[in-house]
Parts: C-alpha cells; structure tokens; sequence
C-alpha cells in the first residue's frame, strides 16, 4: 500500500481481519445438511482426460412429454422427463450427474444404456428450472455434454453443462 | 479440534465417516464466514452462501484432487458461490449494524467512535466493484499471494494486481472523504 492514507487503509485492513462471530449452531446446522445428502456413499472421480472419442451428441438434451412410469430409482425425482444422449463407443457405462440428482452418480434412474453404436441415453425426471449436469463415464471420467452450452459457474474447476425446464404442466 | 492434516479427514470422510467432515467445518468455518460476510455485507447471506460452500464441498470431494490443499479448494468454491451470490442479490445496506452477534464484540471503550469506523469501512468496502472488492479481501485480508489468487479465481496474475491497485485508490479515496465529512 502507498504512503497516503496509509494507516487508515492499514487500519481497514487490520478491523477486516478481525474475526467474524458465528453463530453457535453453525457447525450444527451444515452437519444436519450435508447428512442428510450423504445417503449414498462418495466416489472418486477424476476430471476429464481427452483419451475418450466422445464425439458429437447428436441429441443432447431434449425435454419432452414421454412417460417415465418404469424408472428403477428409489429415490424419485419429480419433474419433466428429459432425454440425455452421449456418444461415447468405448464407455463401459455413462451416468447423468447434475444438481438434480445431488450428483449422485449411483443413482440408477440417471445410468444411461447404450443404445448401440456407442450411443448411450437416459430419460429421466427433471423438475423445472435451470439445472447443470455432466456426464461420468465409466465411474470416472467427468465429461460435459458437448451439445449443450457451458455453464459459466464452476464450482469446482470442472466444466459443466446448462438445462433449463420449462414451468409447463 | 482434530489436529489430522486434511488429507486424512478427506480420506475418512471418502471412505464413509460423514461426521469426520465436521473437523473440516470447524477448521475451516470462521475463514469462510469472514469473507463471505466481507463480500456480502449481510450476515443471514454470508451463513447461507458458507453453508451451501461445506455442502457442495461434501457432495464433491470426491473431485478434490490435491486433498491435502482442501482449505484452498473450499475456498475456491466459496469465492464462487459468492460471486452467484452478489450477483443475485444486491448488498443490503448496512445490515451489518444490525447483526446481534457483531452488536455483542463491539463493546469496547469507545463504542460510538468505532461503530462510525465500521460503518465507514463497510460503506467504503460496499463502494467497491464485486472484482475490486474480491481481490483486495484476497489479497489484504486472506492474504494470498497472486499466484494463489489466480489459481482461485481463473483471473490472470496482472488484472489482478490491476484490481488491487484499483481498490486501494478508490478505498484511499472514500476513506479520506469519509474523514473530512
């Protein structure tokens, strides 16, 4: 910092440094949270390595009316039903992660089939808003949707993919 | 508090012991209470930006490559959620004054003197562009080092100290006119 002002900018920096009061039922609050997300236990996941052809989806993600009353999931999630396709010939399995699902990637309403070709799908419910997801592939690759755009937000230094649900009945 | 190193906590919570996550939360919660508070200006959304922080951190550790840095990748999604945040919600102006739990630390000798400078300070903070405000909290108050600061926030090292220097101008300013006032 410069000499003008100096101790008053020193001084802002020192109260700002000072330590924020927190609240007594903090650390129990974000416990009571994140148990109740920790229904499934946690994986290892890498972030994507281009050593997979995951060439075009011809489809990534298109929302439609198709029913969805055999969805082998225990927990349920209401919603639109979505239809997520990726191309990926040399993936042993490919599951849909979004915030949708809590990015479980064990959640078998999202494991995607292979369709043959090497083109794999899932639809699945997805309720109304803007949602971000990703695709894992063969339980470790982090791969985006590549016909979806980009959501600009990453929390966590891997890219993910944007879907909006229309609010319709 | 557990004395382990993070990695260890990291890997126990992996392996299924979610209440060893708590050690973390504890480690780890005042810093991020801190900035998000900075950032935010208003308590109740500096609470529930650092909440959802631990719980996306939960969520995705397993996505936490180097776990023996996890204070440095928390942070990174809390630098993030702020910036959702901030960008959702307008800074409400001068909450702070009305957060019982501030109320309480500020008895000191000179109660009036000081509730006029942490009012200048956050009037002056709330004057900042979010970018501004977001690198000097790093850079003067968490104390980070550049190279830290854009590994955090994917911004390059020089627009960084551009910022910087550009927050210290403004603050320099406000701070004088809110001494002559």
């Amino acid at each position: 910092m410069r000499e003008m002002n100096r101790s008053r900018l020193d001084d802002m920096v020192t109260h700002l440094r000072r330590p924020v009061p927190c609240a007594p039922s903090f650390d129990a609050r974000v416990m009571r949270a994140i148990r109740a997300v920790a229904r499934q236990p946690l994986r290892i996941i890498t972030p994507f390595v281009p050593r997979w052809r995951v060439w075009s989806a011809f489809a990534a993600v298109a929302a439609g009316m198709l029913a969805v009353a055999v969805l082998p999931s225990v927990r349920r999630v209401q919603g639109h039903p979505v239809q997520f396709v990726l191309v990926a010939p040399d993936a042993k399995t490919v599951q849909v992660v979004g915030d949708f699902n809590g990015w479980d990637a064990r959640h078998a309403a999202y494991a995607a089939e292979n369709r043959g070709g090497g083109v794999w799908s899932v639809t699945a419910p997805i309720p109304p808003g803007h949602h971000r997801y990703a695709f894992v592939v063969d339980d470790s690759l982090w791969v985006p949707d590549p016909a979806a755009p980009r959501v600009a937000d990453e929390d966590f230094g891997l890219p993910n993919s944007a879907l909006v649900v229309e609010n319709t009945p | 508090m557990d004395g382990s190193a993070d990695a260890l906590i990291v890997e126990r919570v992996l392996a299924g012991d979610v209440e060893a996550f708590a050690t973390l939360v504890e480690r780890y919660r005042d810093r991020c209470i801190r900035y998000a508070m900075h950032m935010l200006g208003n308590r109740e959304d500096a609470d529930e930006v650092t909440q959802d922080t631990f719980v996306r951190a939960y969520r995705s550790l397993g996505r936490c490559e180097d776990p023996e840095r996890f204070g440095a990748w928390l942070f990174r999604i809390l630098v993030n959620r702020c910036r959702t945040a901030g960008a959702r919600r307008a800074r409400r102006a001068r909450t702070f004054l009305d957060d019982e739990a501030a109320l309480l630390t500020a008895a000191e000798e000179h109660p009036a003197e000081q509730w006029a400078w942490r009012e200048e300070i956050e009037r002056a903070l709330d004057e900042l562009r979010p970018e501004q405000r977001e690198a000097f909290l790093l850079k003067y108050v968490e104390g980070l080092g550049y190279d830290e600061m854009a590994e955090l926030t994917g911004v390059g090292v020089s627009a960084l100290k551009m910022r910087v220097m550009r927050a210290c101008d403004r603050l320099r300013v406000l701070l004088k006119e809110a001494r002559s006032a």
